[in-house]
């Protein structure tokens, strides 16, 4: 299977949209033809050959996966929209990224070793966008003016989130290994969202449904929470099940401790729950 | 027309077994002990030995341990067969909403693999989608890992229901027919038989104790009955019934029932029950094992004695 690697030249000093480069599009073109594939900026297009040197290995390594692999070398925070409409296949950014990345993001894997810019998995809907570093704002949320924010899908975070987390998300599932900023979880619809660190001020804002699971107790809770809910065992069973396969501290849940339960936003469905677990 | 054929001096007969196809899923049942799955189990899988006059035909396959089931609590697993997907559906609704649902601590998995099954998916069926409604909007849907589940608050905690499960393409009826020459002999080994086959996974035998005595056979003389006591094999008809298949040693039979998700399923079990029922052979008074059919011009699916009873120990053919 293929390998198509992309190493930054020179940053173009101005943005770029990268959602062309989808890994199964890559890997169907000749070096030739994706070398003059001009990528939009703005009104002009700049071609792939111009950014990047272009190189391509064929080997064996990935016998067992069919699906073609796109590595971006280099820091590309001026390259939007990596990602976005991935439908499969494997994209790893060997640095930063711009915003957008994984926006309407279908299936496959993208994986980003630095951070993320804003609107990271906005809209997600499918596969797997994992973030060693941090990301912006509204990272698996809605656009502005859409309804829905991320509706499947999983964006694993390693550092810190931005403000408006999941803001609008309505399914899958989000983890946050270090902090989040304010409003996250706000007006989620359903989903599940892991913070490990500390959460920013007015968590859980307009939440109806969904839960926000938070690995450290927070300094207050908020007013439109109600403590209690008892008797969830056997769900909390299967979400730890689930989370055992993300990283720390989620992969290292307890079944059989429960976390404290408080259910909202009674402003709104309050059909929401935030489980701490600390 | 092959040689006769016995094992232990039991007689096989040279027929066949006459199965249809049927519209089966599984359901996982957790609790919070093997005890109350077991309720919820036997509650769900009660009143379902025939389609003909319960809706379907259910058992329990098995006991699960907890580390197999997706909530890591102890399970029992259930098989359900239905003549068609919608009568599935209404069945499960039914019977999951009042055996399971109400039964202390359970929770209900789709225990069929859409991705491994070996029998053809059908379409799925809903249970948690029609049984959230029991939450009076208290109840939450939930993802986890692609599987939608519902969460309907009860007075012990939650029920946590799969939304829908997978239905597949499946074998019902087959059977075997055991001829005895006495009630003690026929039940020994028909028992015998039960236990060698619950032993195997992928099958059900849905009458009480995996027996039925009330063989039948299509019509009757009766206008409006479907279904009437098949005379061929009644021991008190022997020289009355003109269609009599009894001889004069045979004084009890006993049937049964199996249906399992593929053809392949239905004949291992069935060449298990040969194999335990001949074990006991025609010293413990097994004289003949013999099987139900119409022809073969109704049923797909049939299953041959005389191939399926092929390399047990103890097989003669003169």
């Amino acid at each position: 299977m293929s390998t198509t690697t992309l190493r930054v030249k020179t940053p173009p000093g101005f943005e770029i949209d990268g959602s062309p480069l989808a890994p199964d599009a890559l890997a169907a073109m000749p070096l030739a033809t994706l070398e003059r594939f001009g990528l939009p900026a703005g009104g002009e297009t700049v071609a792939i050959g111009d950014l990047f040197d272009v190189s391509r290995s064929e080997t064996g390594s990935n016998a067992g996966d069919p699906a073609p692999t796109l590595v971006i070398e280099g820091q590309c925070e001026w390259l939007l929209r990596i990602g976005a409409g991935m439908k499969r296949g494997t994209l790893r950014v060997l640095g930063t990224a711009g915003d957008y990345a994984g926006a309407q993001m279908r299936g496959g894997t993208l994986a980003i070793e630095g951070d993320a810019g804003h609107f990271a998995a906005c809209e997600m809907r499918g596969g797997r966008l994992s973030i060693a570093g941090n990301c912006g704002d509204f990272a698996a949320a809605a656009r502005a003016g859409e309804m829905e924010g991320m509706t499947g899908g999983t964006l694993a975070i390693g550092g810190n989130a931005g403000e408006r987390l999941a803001d609008r998300m309505r399914r899958g599932l989000v983890t946050v290994g270090g902090n989040a900023g304010a409003f996250a979880a706000s007006r989620l619809v359903a989903g599940t969202i892991c913070v490990a660190g500390q959460v920013g001020d007015h968590y859980g804002y307009g939440m109806r449904r969904g839960t926000l699971v938070l690995a450290h107790a927070p300094a207050a809770l908020p007013a439109t929470f109600v403590a209690g809910g008892r008797g969830f065992d056997v769900f909390w069973a299967l979400l730890v099940k689930s989370l055992s396969r993300e990283a720390a501290p989620f992969s290292r849940l307890a079944p059989d401790k429960l976390p404290r339960r408080y259910a909202g936003d009674l402003a709104v469905d309050g059909r929401g729950e935030i489980l701490i677990v600390a | 027309m092959s040689l006769p054929r016995t094992i232990n001096g039991t007689v096989i007969d040279d027929t066949f077994a006459e199965a249809f196809p049927m519209k089966a899923t599984r359901l996982v049942i957790t609790a919070h002990t093997p005890i109350w799955a077991r309720h919820a189990a036997n509650a769900l899988a009660g009143f379902a030995t025939s389609v003909i006059g319960c809706g379907c035909e259910a058992g329990i396959e098995r006991d699960w341990h907890a580390d197999e089931t997706p909530d890591g609590r102890p399970g029992v697993s259930v098989l359900l067969f239905a003549v068609s997907t919608k009568e599935l559906a209404k069945q499960l609704e039914r019977r999951v909403g009042q055996c399971v649902l109400t039964c202390p601590t359970t929770a209900v998995y789709a225990g069929i693999d859409a991705a491994t099954s070996a029998a053809p998916l059908s379409d799925d069926a809903g249970i948690g989608s029609r049984l959230r409604f029991f939450g009076d909007g208290w109840q939450i849907a939930k993802m986890i890992d692609d599987k939608r589940y519902w969460r309907v608050p009860v007075m012990d905690g939650e029920f946590l229901c799969a939304d829908t499960v997978p239905t597949v393409k499946a074998v019902g009826g087959g059977n075997l027919l055991l001829l005895g020459e006495h009630i003690d002999a026929t039940l020994a080994a028909t028992e015998a038989a039960v236990a060698a086959m619950r032993k195997l996974q992928n099958v059900i035998l849905p009458f009480p104790g995996g027996i039925v005595r009330s063989g039948s056979k299509v019509g009757s003389k009766y206008a409006g009955a479907t279904a009437s006591t098949n005379d061929a094999f009644c021991p008190t008809l022997i020289g009355l019934s003109a269609k009599s298949e009894l001889t004069a040693d045979v004084g009890c039979v006993l049937e049964i029932v199996i249906d399992g998700l593929t053809e392949a399923d239905v004949g291992a079990a069935m060449t298990a029950g040969i194999a335990a029922a001949t074990a006991l052979g025609r010293p413990a008074g097994v004289v003949r094992i013999s099987a139900g059919n119409y022809g073969g011009k109704l049923g797909p699916y049939h299953f041959p004695l005389h191939r399926l009873s092929e390399g047990i120990e103890g097989s003669r053919t003169p």
